[in-house]
């Protein structure tokens, strides 16, 4: 009895070496959770960065829409036919009677086009995708293809 | 561990477990409790984000060369946030300075108490980008002056809120606007092109749902423009037509006037000015300009009884069907009978025998009355509704008004009717669809259908709107039979209508206006419609001054203001005088 307690005691650490184990134990755990802490907040904030940022820029959209849709404006008024009239009497013209005008054939001369402001509509062509198969088929269905394509050529050659 | 103290311990812990248990369980009955579970994602939905509405920018709209006329532009709303305001008097003084804005009423809305009903007021729309600026740099100045001051009299501009949006804006103003139409404050289009093609123009506005969690943070999806409008009209054109119409309305002392420009051959509209108009930047002096009935765009919207310019459309008819010939002689005694009412001429005279050039000519009622008559009511009726009289013409500008064409069968339609209808009383049309009408005359029997609108711009794309035949009410040969007739009519009497150089068809037309007691002798309508250079047909002008109080007569009043238009019309339209269109063409 005394010999299993003896041996017992032999590998039985001292309770500060307990303590000890227990405490690392316990940092080990701490810093693993500061450590997955740290991770999340970092990726959480960078995406709250992104996601402010993103929102700001949305507004910059909104303001430059408003700017551009104003700078249009601004150039119809100051190209407007009333605008156009004022600036072009100021610079001494005046408008043609027809018995001021004399018509002259002019070579060359080609006369004002219509607004073509946007292309014509393109013909309607059949959607057709840009991508070899290869990338939008799966391992499997490549499998399938090919063993039925090796299936069909030993057929044709029975 | 002291003995002593063990048992604290343990009434703690156990209060800890207790406590941790309590939310256990209540985390496992909300959990698994499907009733608290939707109740409680309802409350968070509230919480996670706003649907709000994405509005397109509304698409713009152009004259046939590309020149703007009606964009957008940013203007702001000027708001209160009734529980920021420090100081009622500051901002009522500086909006009644600096925007015009009544003191009083400004004062009242910022001394309002908020509540949870009420913690905003809007106090002006359409501010100004520039006014904006110039409240912002005063705002600043109060601020940098008062930063250190404190108190109830402090001037202050504190609650004082302005938020940018896109407005309609027309950059010509007056120009064409009855044609245009206008947008509210709501973006809804009213009248012309805007109300017609507002679901066009106005896109699809789509509903995004904006997170308030910034990791949820998404990019809103690009909405496109509303669709853009390229018109037939030339705003040089229109200009100009306005102007001329301006004048001829003040010096004829008319109430109101009415010109349409077309090309024949294709039915696109060149220009539609009417009277009165507005600057459409300012939409809410609406019901100030056009009190009462007064239409919008008389264009469309008027239908009056034309008088004598019907007879064309009577002549043409008659011709068509062979009831008459150019050379037919009448011998108008000054009167005639038709279904027992008795018609005379515009002068009460007699004007014995004529050809048809003759009655077209001096305008004859009793020679009409006479050759509608031998046309028959069946025919007459039939070419009337060909010629689209009493029908929408289907053009794209809203409020059109049909008109109105009794025919036989009608409760209110007499013998006599037949008589009066064939000199342009007792029915009554639009100027446009006068306009429609007569064109089948100018372009060889073929009655285009009119349109405003030349392109449509969407998604990148410009879809052109080819030109559509309504109909060919008459045959090519009555046409030109028609055409010679009335060019010469014109050479013949000098008219006032003449352009020097240019071979012009046309007719007069003087209308008595029809009252509750009968036809007034003292008001007219008096009407011009005239179309050239005859052998190729770039334009038809049409002239409606109403009650002209200078002279009751369309060939006093209406013919002149025709030349005047034609006179620009050849040109801004490069069209050369028809000695040297000729000559061209035989070199070609």
């Amino acid at each position: 009895m005394n010999s299993v307690r003896s041996l017992t005691q032999a590998y039985s650490q001292a309770p500060w070496r307990k303590q000890v184990k227990l405490i690392v134990l316990s940092l080990l755990l701490v810093v693993f959770v500061a450590l997955v802490a740290g991770v999340y907040l970092s990726v959480t904030a960078r995406a709250a960065t992104i996601g402010r940022e993103i929102l700001l820029m949305q507004v910059d959209i909104d303001e430059i829409e408003l700017e551009i849709a104003d700078l249009n404006n601004q150039l119809a008024v100051i190209t407007s036919s009333t605008e156009m009239e004022k600036r072009a009497r100021e610079l001494g013209f005046e408008p043609i009677e027809l018995d001021q005008s004399f018509y002259l054939v002019v070579p060359g001369y080609t006369p004002r086009e219509m607004a073509r402001l946007a292309p014509p509509p393109s013909p309607a062509t059949p959607v057709t995708s840009a991508m070899p198969e290869g990338y939008d088929e799966s391992l499997v269905d490549w499998l399938r293809q090919r063993i039925l394509t090796a299936g069909s050529i030993l057929e044709e050659q029975r | 561990m002291n003995n002593e103290n063990a048992w604290r311990f343990t009434i703690i812990g156990s209060i800890v477990s207790l406590l941790a248990g309590i939310v256990l369980i209540q985390l496992f009955r909300i959990q698994f409790n499907p009733k608290e579970v939707e109740h409680f994602l309802e409350q968070s939905k509230i919480y996670e984000g706003d649907w709000r509405p994405v509005y397109p920018i509304r698409g713009r709209i152009y004259d046939r060369y590309g020149h703007e006329m009606a964009g957008n532009t940013t203007v702001y709303e000027l708001g209160i946030q009734l529980n920021q305001v420090k100081n009622p008097h500051t901002i009522a003084l500086t909006l009644n300075v600096l925007l015009g804005l009544d003191y009083a009423e400004v004062n009242e809305i910022a001394s309002r108490e908020p509540s949870d009903k009420l913690i905003y007021a809007v106090v002006a729309n359409n501010v100004t980008k520039e006014q904006i600026e110039r409240l912002e740099k005063y705002k600043e100045e109060i601020s940098r002056v008062y930063s250190g001051t404190r108190g109830e009299d402090t001037p202050s501009l504190a609650g004082l809120e302005y938020t940018p949006r896109l407005a309609r804006s027309y950059p010509e103003q007056e120009i064409g606007a009855g044609i245009l139409g206008f947008v509210n404050q709501e973006g809804q289009g009213f009248y012309g092109v805007e109300a017609w093609y507002d679901d066009l123009l106005a896109g699809d506005p789509q509903w995004v749902f904006i997170p308030r969690d910034p990791n949820r943070a998404e990019d809103l999806p690009n909405i496109p423009d509303g669709a853009s409008l390229v018109l037939t009209i030339d705003r040089n054109i229109q200009a100009s037509v306005e102007e001329i119409l301006d004048a001829a309305v003040e010096n004829n002392g008319a109430t109101s006037g009415t010109i349409v420009v077309l090309d024949p051959q294709t039915g696109e509209i060149l220009a539609a000015a009417t009277t009165p108009r507005m600057d459409l930047n300012r939409y809410w002096d609406y019901s100030k300009i056009f009190t009462g009935e007064t239409p919008f765009n008389r264009v469309v919207s008027q239908a009056y009884e034309p008088g004598s310019v019907y007879k064309v459309l009577t002549m043409a008819s008659a011709l068509d069907k062979g009831a008459v010939k150019p050379d037919t002689t009448f011998i108008d005694t000054g009167m005639i009978e038709v279904g027992g009412a008795y018609i005379y001429n515009w002068n009460s005279g007699a004007w014995g025998p004529q050809d048809m050039q003759g009655c077209m000519q001096h305008s004859l009622n009793v020679c009409l009355a006479w050759v509608a008559t031998q046309l028959g009511a069946k025919d007459f009726y039939s070419y009337m509704r060909a010629f689209g009289i009493g029908h929408l013409t289907g053009v794209d500008m809203a409020g059109e008004n049909p008109g109105r064409l009794k025919i036989p069968g009608d409760a209110d339609w007499y013998d006599a009717d037949l008589g009066t209808n064939a000199f342009g009383q007792g029915v009554s049309a639009t100027p446009l669809q006068m306009a429609t009408a007569i064109s089948a005359v100018a372009n060889e029997g073929k009655m285009m259908a009119p349109h405003i609108v030349r392109s449509i711009i969407e998604n990148g794309e410009q879809f052109n709107n080819e030109p559509r035949l309504l109909g060919m009410p008459i045959k090519k040969e009555t046409a030109q039979t028609l055409t010679d007739i009335l060019s010469r009519s014109l050479e013949e009497e000098a008219s006032d209508a003449l352009v020097e150089g240019y071979r012009i068809a046309g007719k007069t037309g003087t209308a008595e206006i029809p009252t509750p007691y009968g036809y007034s002798s003292s008001a007219t309508n008096a009407s011009f419609v005239g179309w050239g250079p005859v052998d190729d047909p770039q334009f038809l002008v049409y002239v409606w001054l109403e009650k002209p109080t200078s002279s009751p007569w369309g060939s006093i009043v209406a013919s002149p203001v025709f030349r005047q238009v034609v006179e620009r019309l050849v040109v801004l339209m490069d069209i050369p005088p028809d000695r040297i269109r000729k000559a061209l063409t035989a070199n070609n």
